[in-house]
């Protein structure tokens, strides 16, 4: 590998790191809150972008297809948890349970895709843009403003959790349902708005997935499913700050892996990374020792 | 070549949802149907359409079925088959997985006491599913591409598609004439994206061309940058490829935003439309027009048995997968359409809806025999047969010739991105030259 293939391939890093960070951290936020591994993750990634493709075949701009994937999937992962997934917790179906819930709302999810878009393929229309040379990285503008909205979006999230009074309900919320509910805190309205959040990032990752893979069908979200959940863990389960940061780690450690080895490496690498950090911190790399615990009713 | 096996972490994922109906169906396939024997009195029969209906090769199914429904309906309206006057297509969802396609076929097997024959497996499922079909004695017609089943002992296993590794030839060959000095192949890095990958690589080396990079892509990743700018730093006059629709477009859509898309061989798994629809979308109509080229299996568009096709295909085109049109010179289409008028024929000639029974007639309805009347569909054949004739099969994609293993493999086309136009055409002998 060459040495500006080695930069070049930082740089394609950070775009698939920017991508990752999205979704890893919306996933994370809704484990956080509700307990819940939401594994129906990837196909709401997928309906948004669907959602933001309606948008954009209707001539809608692209900020307007974000908006779009954002909004459905903030509303559709709220009413989801509250019609689906906490009914069933409130019946007693404990953590593993919920997974099964989960992979089957996914299924379902999917194949009611399939059923309304059919067996093909979809691309966004809209232009890529120039390219822009940035340290010896190759940027097109297309992932120059994937870069920029993922940056602003955990900046924005980072300030929620850490410098208002709605972050700190749910951080709270997240510690200690019982305790938060004792001392005040609505936690209902609290996860509800945390699964808002977290499925507006759900959506704006969905839409920035499908523009940078440049078609997709009802599968391309779910095909995402097990590095968003690998992100979350390294960056250790619930933990924001830690997925964004396991975010960049996997996203660099991928694309250099690609370019160092063979590309049919590069989950290996990052899957190897996963392993052995978690051999050597079980909780991730800024997780706080707590332990998985079952799901508050 | 023919399918593209999912990441590992897709059927994982599935696994433990389909365990326990898995083992319960299994459990009632071991206890109720340990072979078939076909339908009894006159009821309709059931030709299945086992292969991936939903999942990234959601696709070949519909191909599948729009060669069975005109089949069936031309048989129906021919009288059926003995006392049978009804036959029927099921579809049969193996979601292009092992994990679903196992349970699925054992459902299958188990609860349609009327099958007699099967179009697929793909590759996706074949490896899987082939001795399943095969213990219960079902003829099975595989799209699967996999060389594994070029030399198969699986008496109830027929194939009248090429095997991945002479499309690979195929690909050189074609690579070779145009004058391509250098090549590079793309290749997913699942089971049957990797097909065709041997193949090309040594037949391209042997005919005088150098391979300046192979890469074997993981598929659908976000993003392909660093394997791109590999490519581009190898300087191949030409790429050879094949992976899903959405690995390709993310990929040749990343080689084009670089400034650097040129022309393009795909096996025949890229000729299908959603993989041209992906890719067209990805670097542009135009683009894949002046680039593009897939090597897919040669069927010819003329004539009376491909006349015969498109007015049983027109005549159902309302009961096909939209657009139909795409289906009219599609030769995996045109090959299912073959495979169940050359069972039912045989059905005819043995006079059994045994598949034990008139299995041995399949091969032999399809190889050339002194004074055997050469028919072109159903009606014919079983014309011919009830007066007594000898007759010989030779269906829309021209003669089978099947060898000991009952492959017929056939010659090749090099067609452009409309799928149909057919740049190139290499017969089984030329290809040979290759190896």
């Amino acid at each position: 590998m060459t040495g500006s293939l080695f930069v070049q391939s930082i740089g394609f890093g950070l775009v698939t790191a920017s991508i990752l960070a999205l979704a890893s951290v919306g996933f994370t936020l809704q484990f956080g809150v509700s307990n819940i591994l939401n594994l129906a993750y990837g196909d709401l990634m997928t309906a948004s972008a669907f959602a933001g493709y309606a948008v954009n075949q209707a001539g809608g701009s692209i900020p307007e297809s974000l908006a779009a994937g954002a909004g459905f999937c903030a509303l559709a992962s709220m009413l989801l948890n509250r019609y689906v997934y906490r009914p069933f917790v409130r019946h007693g179906t404990k953590l593993f349970g919920m997974v099964v819930v989960t992979l089957a709302v996914g299924i379902i999810l999917q194949n009611i895709l399939l059923g309304a878009y059919g067996a093909t393929f979809f691309s966004y229309s809209f232009s890529t843009g120039g390219q822009v040379h940035i340290l010896g990285m190759v940027f097109d503008t297309s992932q120059l403003m994937i870069l920029g909205l993922s940056v602003v979006v955990m900046i924005l999230v980072q300030l929620l959790l850490t410098r208002t009074r709605l972050g700190k309900a749910m951080r709270a919320t997240a510690a200690n349902p019982s305790l938060a509910k004792a001392s005040g805190i609505a936690t209902d309205q609290v996860t509800d708005l945390a699964w808002l959040i977290s499925g507006a990032l759900c959506g704006l990752a969905g839409v920035v997935l499908v523009l940078n893979t440049s078609a997709f069908q009802s599968t391309t979200g779910n095909d995402f499913l097990v590095v968003i959940v690998a992100a979350a863990m390294l960056g250790g389960v619930g933990n924001p700050t830690g997925a964004m940061l396991a975010s960049i780690v996997l996203g660099v450690v991928t694309e250099v892996a690609a370019g160092f080895l063979s590309p049919s490496f590069k989950e290996v690498i990052a899957f190897g990374v996963l392993v052995v950090v978690l051999l050597f911190r079980p909780t991730g790399i800024f997780g706080q020792g707590a332990t998985v615990k079952e799901i508050p009713t | 070549m023919r399918s593209h096996a999912r990441p590992a972490h897709t059927w994982t994922r599935r696994a433990a949802l389909l365990a326990v109906p898995s083992l319960v169906l299994g459990l009632a396939a071991c206890g109720s149907h340990s072979s078939a024997s076909g339908s009894s009195g006159t009821g309709p029969l059931t030709f299945a359409v086992f292969n991936p209906f939903s999942g990234p090769d959601a696709s070949f199914g519909p191909e599948q079925l729009a060669g069975c429904i005109p089949a069936a309906a031309a048989i129906n309206a021919a009288g059926g088959i003995l006392a049978h006057k009804k036959i029927v297509c099921k579809t049969s969802d193996s979601r292009g997985d092992p994990a679903d396609a196992v349970p699925a076929a054992e459902q299958l097997i188990a609860t349609t006491s009327s099958l007699v024959g099967v179009l697929g497996p793909s590759s996706d499922e074949a490896s899987a599913t082939v001795p399943l079909f095969n213990r219960a004695r079902i003829p099975m017609f595989g799209d699967t591409g996999q060389a594994v089943f070029n030399q198969s002992s699986f008496k109830y296993f027929y194939r009248i598609t090429p095997p991945d590794d002479a499309v690979g030839y195929a690909m050189a060959v074609y690579a070779h004439q145009k004058g391509y000095p250098t090549a590079a192949a793309v290749f997913g890095n699942d089971i049957s994206s990797q097909g065709s990958l041997p193949t090309v690589v040594s037949g391209f080396k042997k005919i005088g061309g150098k391979i300046v990079l192979v890469q074997k892509i993981p598929l659908d990743q976000s993003s392909y940058r660093t394997e791109v700018a590999a490519l581009i730093a190898a300087h191949p006059s030409v790429i050879f490829t094949e992976a899903d629709p959405q690995t390709s477009a993310t990929y040749l859509a990343e080689v084009k935003q670089l400034g650097h898309l040129g022309p393009f061989i795909g096996t025949d798994g890229t000729t299908q439309p959603p993989w041209l629809k992906a890719v067209g979308n990805a670097v542009s109509t135009p683009n894949l027009k002046r680039f593009y080229v897939g090597a897919q299996p040669y069927a010819p568009t003329t004539g009376v048995p491909y006349q015969l096709w498109l007015a049983q295909i027109k005549a159902v085109n309302g009961q096909v997968s939209q657009p139909a049109s795409q289906w009219y010179s599609d030769s995996y289409s045109m090959a299912a359409w073959d495979s169940i008028n050359l069972m039912a024929l045989a059905m005819v000639a043995a006079k059994s809806t045994d598949p034990g029974v008139f299995r041995p007639w399949i091969v032999r309805l399809a190889t050339p025999s002194p004074g055997a009347v050469v028919v072109h569909d159903f009606a014919q054949g079983k014309t011919a047969l009830e007066h007594g004739k000898t007759i010989q099969y030779v269906g829309a994609t021209g003669q089978i010739s099947f060898d000991k293993w009952q492959n017929s493999p056939g010659a090749f086309s090099i067609v452009s991105s409309d799928g149909s136009t057919k740049v190139a055409t290499y017969t089984s002998a030329q290809i040979s030259a290759a190896k």
